[in-house]
């Protein structure tokens, strides 16, 4: 066996170098300084049909192999990671999944633009509380009539933004773990999909990377992927694939670096002969070459498995995990080879040496390839952990609460919706209470979060309090780091307590520790623009929108002019929601009267938490009584 | 001397009243006492239906040998091995050598572990639907898993309608002489001690008493007794048992009501539990019980949990815990399947007060479906005047839950 790329593999890399020699490089350190994503370049790209080397020619692909696909990274890494990656995503994160399990309308509208390179594809699975464990999915889907209505936020998102077609996660059936999460198709444009700030980023630069937001987001139910619950699996086996672009992406750099550092070290003259010579020098670039050699042929023997359909998930895992840990060692050592120079912004190898790192952290971190490497060799852990249920929702921090979000509507007929709630819940807006009377002792308070802007807007917030007949409160940052109002003014678990009954909150997105501090609000008001902040759901009434725009109709709506002093205050009571019966299944055993509970499933019999009764194993017997599975009944 | 009574014709009551045992299950007081029901039919063949208590043996062979006059005995159909039930069942089998044992396959699994003696008798093994004929009257026989026992099963006389319902629909009380459930004031004498009985003893097993009334539903016309193991012989008006059945399986309160449970150790939570009973008949809500946790039987507890929708938990803090009698209430609780409530909570504590979120924990994490009001008395040491604007607020919002049940 010779290790070697085909010709056809060859003449490839020759076209891709050459373009990225042309197009890219010069241009690279101006789109890492500017963060700027290059679309000229992307469209060019697929003009060439680069943007779907591994599918086949029916679907707009380039019908070539994964090797030929691990080049093409490897190639556009070498002069610019971020670069790179933006092809990597679309390739492997974004089209792969339609491929691998969309269905043949699906594969027509979506995969073919993708691999023609018309269309941008992304990938949406990483949330704030589901990182390397996507079991903590919060992302919501919910079925209505011929659609599914998305809610939720994704972030750190690869080519987020730039785009067209996303693969969305999200939970369709809460409380089972990852076996309640599905994969949906999203098209950029659709209402109610919106996206956060472009991450501003240690390195990859030129790729663009947001949050993408979900507010009521229609997806049409033949845009689910698979089936309802394949989700998991098939974020699972995309990300197989992903890593061998990632790992790509990573020899790619290392590649670039070296080949920066040893034309340098062979230029560069210091006691009368190159540096190269020295042997601590060629030291270094020997380990490099030898590194980069090794990591080069597990990336493509992870490439070649794939292509042969054999199963690659470790070796992908593992030329992933060693390709990076490669770039990281080699862009560093780069840099000591360049000395001060490497050290100054406009040096290919001070941007790679920070391009490197993300290599090492994204889909999956180097820690999770390991996991899934020893899961490989080992097997199961003898007994397992219990994850957090995906979609269980975590308990409201101040506690249950009616969460009506004004969201429709104009700002005017939202801020009369909401003051009419008020008025019928008994708030008596005639009456009020000193503007500086103390948070503890206040009965109403309008507070300020960080949402507010600049400090002129805090008239907004004086004003508001006085047609409210409320005392003015704030988040700790407002008083803390801003000092915008004194330091006994913030509500929070660390500050005051708010025990009263009204309180407003503008601006303020809802940290945990805030949160603490207005859990026995009679009522609360939340007024933000975004849509997702975790105020929302916390609050008893909310309005989606900028407090430039509401606060002064709400002022207007409660300014009823000087306000007579309010009687000793009155605690105003909240409704309790009825507790309702969880929406998943519990099984009864005729032998004894256990009840399987899929949330906890049966850990001593290996059933992990989240499985459904239908899922368990046909041997599978009660853990109590040992009766069989057909002796169960629902409960 | 015998003491048997005629359930129709040919078939007897041959069981016995106990008023000398203290606690039933050595666990539930039965100040009541309670009966241990045993019935023969006299057909081609003789047939016995059960046993009793070993207490009560000798006057179950008295009445035995009395009905079957010189016949012997040549069927006993074990419907439930419990002790109170079967215990007697060796001295049956030993006097009369030739009867043939017939149960479920479970059954004869605890038949053999209670180390009954069985040689020369023949072990005849029946399951769902199964049938067999004495001569006139052909019985069918249903399972009743986990009624209360995994072995239980239910026999139907197809021919006089008589239904040998085991442990289902039995009550505690002795019958002292009477039989049937229409000769006594049924709703005012029994049902309180019928629903204790269930609740305790039964109520974990709401599912499967569903599941067996659910395969009963299409003899339901066929029935004309329902013979139980405990308790009184229903002959009319079944559709009175089987709805409190209905209520006690599924969990949905039987009336809309409060019942206040109070752990009190100095009379300041009992001050609390009773100023908000009385603000409660005050605003109207008058069906109303109050119960002393530390002196009431938990089986009382229960009993009442399953009857009304509201329940209000007064605790004070004991070592920065639920006070013992008050969290073996909730354990209990939560043992039987109690769900479907709406609850409320004071809470009291002279330096800690800890009961209220403990309390609250355990019914929403603990137990299902359990509605927690959003009022909560909190009461340092004693209840002052100055706390009543959050009393009313409890009763308040205890009313309007009340209310808005009813409709």
């Amino acid at each position: 066996m010779l290790f070697r790329c085909s010709e056809a593999q060859e003449k490839l890399r020759e076209e891709i170098r050459e373009f990225a020699e042309k197009e890219v490089k010069p241009y690279a350190f101006q789109w890492d300084r500017d963060n700027a994503f290059p679309r000229e370049v992307v469209k060019k790209m697929g003009e060439r049909g680069w943007m779907g080397i591994p599918y086949p020619k029916e679907y707009g692909g380039a019908g070539l192999d994964v090797i030929s696909y691990a080049i093409a990274v490897e190639e556009l890494s070498r002069v610019d990671g971020g670069t790179g990656v933006i092809l990597s995503a679309h390739t492997s994160l974004g089209s792969w999944p339609i491929f691998g399990f969309g269905t043949e309308e699906q594969k027509k509208k979506y995969l073919v633009p993708l691999a023609k390179g018309e269309k941008i594809g992304a990938f949406g699975l990483t949330e704030p509380n589901a990182g390397s464990d996507a079991g903590g999915t919060e992302t919501t889907a919910v079925a209505e009539g011929d659609h599914y209505i998305l809610n939720g936020e994704k972030i750190f998102i690869t080519n987020g933004g730039e785009a067209d077609i996303y693969v969305v996660f999200a939970v369709t059936t809460p409380g089972i773990g990852t076996k309640g999460i599905s994969a949906f198709i999203v098209e950029k444009g659709w209402e109610g999909f919106t996206f956060g700030d472009h991450y501003d980023k240690l390195g990859i630069r030129s790729s663009a990377t947001a949050q993408l937001l979900f507010n009521d987001v229609k997806v049409p139910k033949e845009n689910l992927l698979g089936r309802e619950g394949q989700g998991f699996k098939i974020a699972m086996a995309t990300l197989d694939g992903g890593r061998i672009g990632i790992a790509s992406q990573a020899l790619g750099i290392a590649q670039g670096a070296y080949e920066s550092c040893k034309t340098y070290a062979l230029d560069r003259v210091q006691f009368h002969k190159p540096v190269a010579f020295q042997q601590a020098i060629s030291f270094k670039i020997a380990d490099m070459a030898t590194e980069i050699r090794a990591a080069r042929m597990l990336v493509y023997s992870a490439a070649e498995m794939k292509q042969n359909h054999e199963p690659y998930s470790m070796e992908a895992a593992m030329a992933k995990q060693f390709a990076s840990d490669v770039a990281i060692r080699v862009t560093q050592e780069a840099v000591q080879v360049y000395g001060g120079n490497g050290y100054l912004k406009g040096m290919d190898v001070e941007r790679m040496y920070r391009d490197a790192k993300i290599t090492q952290i994204y889909e999956g971190t180097n820690e999770i390839m390991r996991v899934v490497i020893a899961s490989h060799l080992l097997g199961k852990p003898p007994k397992s952990e219990t994850p957090v249920m995906a979609g269980q929702a975590p308990k409201n921090i101040t506690g249950p609460r009616k969460k009506i979000i004004y969201k429709k509507g104009s700002a005017q007929e939202k801020v009369d919706a909401l003051v009419a709630s008020l008025k019928a819940d008994g708030y008596d807006f005639t009456t009020g209470i000193p503007i500086d009377t103390p948070i503890t002792q206040a009965e109403r308070v309008v507070s300020a979060g960080q949402g507010i802007g600049s400090k002129e807007n805090m008239k907004l917030i004086e004003e508001l309090a006085a047609a409210a007949g409320a005392a003015i409160g704030s988040s700790r940052p407002v008083a803390e780091t801003l000092q915008y109002v004194p330091i006994d003014r913030f509500v929070g678990m660390s500050g005051q307590k708010f025990h009263g009954n009204l309180y407003i909150a503008c601006g303020i997105s809802g940290a945990v520790q805030h949160l603490k501090g207005i859990i026995d609000a009679g009522t609360i008001v939340a007024v933000n623009i975004n849509p997702n902040a975790p105020i929302f759901k916390n609050c008893d009434y909310g309005i989606v929108g900028d407090v430039n725009e509401i606060l002064p109709l709400l002022t207007a709506a409660l300014d009823t002019g000087e306000k007579k002093p309010a009687p000793p205050m009155k605690k105003v009571r909240r409704p309790t929601p009825k507790k309702e019966k969880p929406d998943y299944k519990v099984m009864v055993c005729d032998g004894c009267g256990y009840e399987y509970d899929p949330m906890k499933g049966d850990p001593e019999a290996d059933i992990a938490p989240g499985t459904p009764f239908d899922q368990l194993p046909e041997d599978w017997v009660c853990p109590k009584c040992a009766e069989p599975k057909k002796h169960f009944y629902e409960a | 001397m015998h003491i048997v009574r005629e359930v129709t014709d040919h078939l007897y009551w041959i069981g016995a009243n106990d008023h000398r045992l203290t606690l039933f299950e050595n666990i539930h007081p039965i100040p009541e006492g309670v009966s241990y029901n045993a019935y023969v039919l006299l057909d081609k063949q003789t047939v016995l239906f059960d046993t009793v208590d070993w207490d009560a043996c000798r006057q179950m062979m008295e009445n035995l040998e009395y009905v079957l006059d010189g016949r012997a005995l040549d069927v006993v159909v074990v419907n439930h091995w419990e002790p109170d039930h079967a215990a007697s069942l060796q001295v049956v089998l030993d006097r009369y050598p030739k009867a043939r044992i017939v149960s479920t396959e479970k059954g004869f699994m605890l038949m053999e572990q209670f180390g009954f003696r069985t040689e020369g008798h023949e072990i005849v093994k029946v399951g769902d639907g199964d049938t067999m004929s004495f001569g006139d009257h052909t019985v069918a026989f249903l399972t009743a898993p986990m009624v209360h026992w995994p072995e239980a099963m239910v026999t139907l006389d197809v021919t006089n309608g008589a239904l040998f319902s085991a442990d289902a629909f039995g009550s505690f009380k002795a019958n002292d002489g009477k039989l049937f459930a229409d000769e006594v004031n049924y709703d005012r004498d029994w049902i309180d001690e019928n629903r204790r009985y269930l609740t305790n003893i039964v109520g974990k097993y709401g599912p499967h008493i569903l599941k067996l009334i659910g395969k009963a539903a299409p003899h339901l016309s066929e029935i004309r007794y329902i013979c139980p193991l405990h308790g009184l012989v229903w002959r009319k008006n079944i559709d009175y048992l089987l709805d409190k059945y209905r209520h006690w399986a599924t969990y949905e309160p039987e009336e809309n009501g409060v019942m206040i449970v109070y752990a009190s150790m100095y009379g300041g939570t009992e001050q609390a539990a009773q100023a908000l009973a009385s603000k409660l008949a005050e605003r109207g809500v008058t069906n109303l019980v109050v119960h002393d946790v530390s002196n009431t039987h938990v089986s009382y507890l229960i009993a009442d949990v399953f009857r009304f929708s509201h329940v209000v938990l007064a605790s004070v803090t004991y070592n920065l815990g639920i006070f013992p009698p008050m969290l073996n209430f909730l354990e209990d609780m939560k043992a039987l399947n109690v769900q479907n409530r709406t609850f409320a909570l004071i809470e009291n504590g002279s330096w800690a007060v800890m009961s209220g979120d403990l309390m609250y924990r355990f019914l929403d994490e603990e137990m299902k479906q359990i509605t927690v009001l959003n009022e909560r008395l909190t009461i340092a040491s004693h209840l002052k005047e100055g706390a009543k604007d959050e009393l009313d607020l409890l009763a308040d919002s205890i009313v309007d839950s009340v209310r808005s049940a009813q409709n």
